[in-house]
C-alpha cells in the first residue's frame, strides 16, 4: 500500500471517528517503514482539522468530533510508542494553559479548542471557566507553559484578556509566554491592540496558530 | 484614488472601504451563507441593492413609507432597567416601551430569564403580568430561555454534557440531555400555562438552542403541548444561532434530525410545533465587515421567508443579524441591517 493510500485512510478514519481504521493505517505505515510523524501530520492531523471545520458548519456534531479527538489521541499514543521503540523520545511540542476568563462561564468552545490542540502533541492544561487572571498566570508558571490561551464570549469580559497582557508585563513575565485570544467578540484587531501574540477564530484555526507559535 | 465609504466591521470598528471591497465582501458573504445552508445566494440585483444601502451617505437609513414592519422586543423589561441602568420597575419599563419607544409588542420577563428559576416566583410574575395588562394596550408576551444548562449538576439533577463529551462519555452525555429535555418541557409548560392564565397575550421562547439540539427539542415539544392547551395564544420562538448546534446529534422532532438545521429548516419545525412567529438568528462574525455579515444575514433570511408559512422576525440585537458585536452597536450599522432585512429579505418584523 502506498504512502498516499495510507494518508487517505488516515483522513477517512478521522472523518468516521473509526478507531480500527485509524490504528490499522498507522500500523501499516510503521510496518512499511514510513515516518509515523509524517503520517500523523499529513493524514490524521489534516483529517481532524477537516472534521473541526465541518463541525463549525453544523455538518458534524459534537459527539462525533469528540470521538474523533479520542481516536486521534490513541493514534498519537501508538506513534509515541513506536518512537520510543526506536530509542528516541517523542517530541512534546509544548505546553498550553487555557481558560475562560473571570466572570465568563461559556466554556463549550474553549473545551473544543483544548480537545483539538491536545491531539497535536501539545500538552493542554485546561483551567476551566470563570478563571481570574492571577490564577491563569500562577498555573502557567507552575506548568512552565509556552502558550497561554484565553477565551471570552462576552463583550463585558473581553477586557480580562487585556488585563492578562498588562499583568504579565507588570510582573516581568510577558516574554516568557506566547498569548492567544479567542471568543466571539475577540478579533485580530483586538489581539493587536492588547498585544496578544495570536487570535484564533475557531478550534481549527487555534490548532494552526498554536503550532505556529511553537515554531511548527 | 478610489472613493471610499465609511462603514463598520462586526466588532463595531469604523472603517473606510472602496466600492470594489464592499462588493467583494457582499459576494463572499452571500456565497458563504449559501454554501453552508445549501440555499441560493443573493441575485445580482439584490447585491446591488445591498451595496446601495451600505454605501448610502446618510448616517441613518430607513425604509420607504408603507414598508414599515412591526417592531417587538424580547427581554423588553431588562433592556431599560438592567442594561441601561435606568432605575424603573418592570411595569414602568413596559409602559415606556409602549408609549415612548413605540414598540408594537413587548415581553415581560424576569432578570433570571430562564423558565426553570421562574417556577418558585411564579406568583410574583403572575401579579406583575396582570398589572402590566391593565396598564398597556400592546400585546404583552411572557418569555424566557429554555436554558437546558440549568438542569445539569450542580444546579440540577442531570449530568453535564459539556464535561461528559470531552471526557469521551458520549452515551452518558446523550442520556443526560434526554433527561434534561423532559425536565425542561415540564417547566416551560408550567410557567407558560400560569402566565397565559394571568392574561399574557403570548409566550416567547427565547435563545432556543443555546444548549444545543436538546434545547431545541425541549422547546418544540413544549410549544406543541402549550398550543394544544391554549390554541388561540400566540407563541414566538427566537433562536440562539444560525444552525442547531449538535450537542447530542440524534434528537428528532417529527422524525427529522434537529442538529445542523439552518433557519429555513428551523422555521418548518417551528410551524409544525405550533409556533406563530419565528425569530430568525444569524450570527455576526466580529472579524468581518458589515457588508459580509449583512450579505450572509440577508441570504439566510430571504430563504427562510420564502419557505415560511408563519411571520418571520429577525433578531437584530447585539451580535446577531449583522449587527456589530458591541455593547452599544452603532446606529448607522443597525439601521442598515434593519433596512436590508426588510427590503431585500422581506422580513415581517424586527
Amino acid at each position: 500500500m502506498s504512502k498516499e493510500d495510507i494518508i487517505r485512510d488516515a483522513i477517512e478514519s478521522m472523518h468516521k471517528g473509526n478507531e480500527k481504521l485509524a490504528i490499522e493505517a498507522m500500523e501499516r505505515a510503521i510496518a512499511e517503514g514510513l515516518d509515523p510523524v509524517e503520517i500523523l501530520a499529513d493524514g490524521f492531523s489534516a483529517g481532524i482539522r477537516e472534521v473541526g471545520d465541518l463541525f463549525s458548519r453544523g455538518t458534524v456534531f459534537l459527539p462525533q468530533l469528540m470521538m474523533t479527538a479520542d481516536v486521534m489521541q490513541k493514534v498519537s499514543a501508538l506513534v509515541d510508542k513506536e518512537i520510543a521503540s526506536r530509542g528516541l523520545t517523542a517530541e512534546k511540542k509544548g505546553v498550553m494553559v487555557i481558560a475562560t476568563v473571570q466572570a465568563d462561564v461559556h466554556d463549550i468552545g474553549k473545551g473544543i479548542v483544548a480537545s483539538l490542540v491536545k491531539t497535536q502533541g501539545i500538552e493542554v492544561i485546561d483551567l476551566g471557566r470563570d478563571v481570574p487572571v492571577e490564577t491563569i498566570i500562577e498555573r502557567a508558571e507552575e506548568h512552565k507553559a509556552d502558550i497561554i490561551g484565553t477565551s471570552a464570549l462576552l463583550t463585558t469580559t473581553l477586557n480580562e484578556q487585556k488585563k492578562l497582557e498588562e499583568m504579565l508585563k507588570s510582573e516581568g513575565l510577558r516574554d516568557k509566554y506566547k498569548t492567544m485570544v479567542g471568543g466571539a467578540p475577540a478579533t485580530q484587531r483586538w489581539a493587536d491592540r492588547i498585544g496578544a501574540d495570536a487570535y484564533a477564530e475557531d478550534a481549527g484555526e487555534a490548532v494552526v496558530k498554536a503550532l505556529a507559535l511553537l515554531g511548527h | 484614488m478610489s472613493k471610499k465609504y465609511l462603514t463598520r466591521y462586526g466588532d463595531n470598528y469604523l472603517e473606510e472601504m472602496t466600492e470594489a471591497e464592499i462588493r467583494q465582501d457582499i459576494e463572499d458573504g452571500t456565497l458563504d451563507a449559501a454554501d453552508r445552508a445549501q440555499i441560493p445566494a443573493m441575485t445580482s440585483d439584490d447585491m446591488d441593492h445591498l451595496f446601495e444601502i451600505i454605501s448610502n451617505p446618510q448616517k441613518i437609513v430607513s425604509v420607504e413609507p408603507g414598508n414599515e414592519v412591526v417592531v417587538t422586543f424580547d427581554a423588553g423589561t431588562l433592556k431599560l432597567c438592567v442594561r441601561s441602568d435606568i432605575p424603573m420597575d418592570r411595569l414602568t419599563a413596559c409602559v415606556t416601551q409602549e408609549r415612548a419607544l413605540g414598540s408594537d409588542s413587548i415581553e415581560l420577563c424576569h432578570v433570571d430569564y430562564s423558565y426553570k428559576p421562574i417556577k418558585p416566583i411564579i406568583s410574583e410574575e403572575r401579579q406583575t403580568m396582570e398589572q402590566v395588562q391593565l396598564m398597556t394596550t400592546i400585546p404583552v408576551l411572557y418569555g424566557a430561555m429554555p436554558n437546558l444548562g440549568l438542569y445539569t449538576k450542580p444546579d440540577g439533577p442531570c449530568g453535564n454534557w459539556a464535561e461528559l463529551l470531552p471526557a469521551g462519555k458520549i452515551a452518558e452525555a446523550k442520556e443526560a440531555q434526554e433527561e434534561a429535555v423532559q425536565h425542561s418541557i415540564k417547566d416551560i409548560v408550567f410557567v407558560a400555562s400560569s402566565m397565559i392564565e394571568s392574561g399574557a397575550d403570548g409566550i416567547n421562547l427565547d435563545t432556543v438552542g443555546a444548549s444545543g439540539d436538546a434545547d431545541v427539542k425541549a422547546s418544540l415539544e413544549a410549544v406543541r403541548i402549550i398550543k394544544q392547551k391554549y390554541p388561540t395564544t400566540g407563541i414566538e420562538m427566537g433562536m440562539a444561532g444560525e444552525f442547531n448546534l449538535g450537542m447530542h446529534g440524534e434528537l428528532t422532532f417529527d422524525g427529522e434530525i434537529l442538529a445542523g438545521m439552518y433557519p429555513h429548516q428551523q422555521v418548518r419545525m417551528a410551524e409544525q410545533a405550533g409556533v406563530d412567529i419565528f425569530g430568525l438568528v444569524v450570527n455576526t462574525n466580529s472579524s468581518q465587515s458589515l457588508a459580509w455579515n449583512l450579505a450572509r444575514s440577508v441570504t439566510l433570511a430571504k430563504e427562510t421567508v420564502k419557505v415560511a408559512k408563519i411571520p418571520v422576525h429577525a433578531n437584530v440585537g447585539m451580535g446577531v443579524g449583522g449587527i456589530p458585536l458591541s455593547i452599544i452597536p452603532a446606529a448607522d450599522a443597525v439601521s442598515r441591517v434593519d433596512k436590508a432585512l426588510v427590503e431585500i429579505a422581506g422580513l415581517d418584523g424586527l
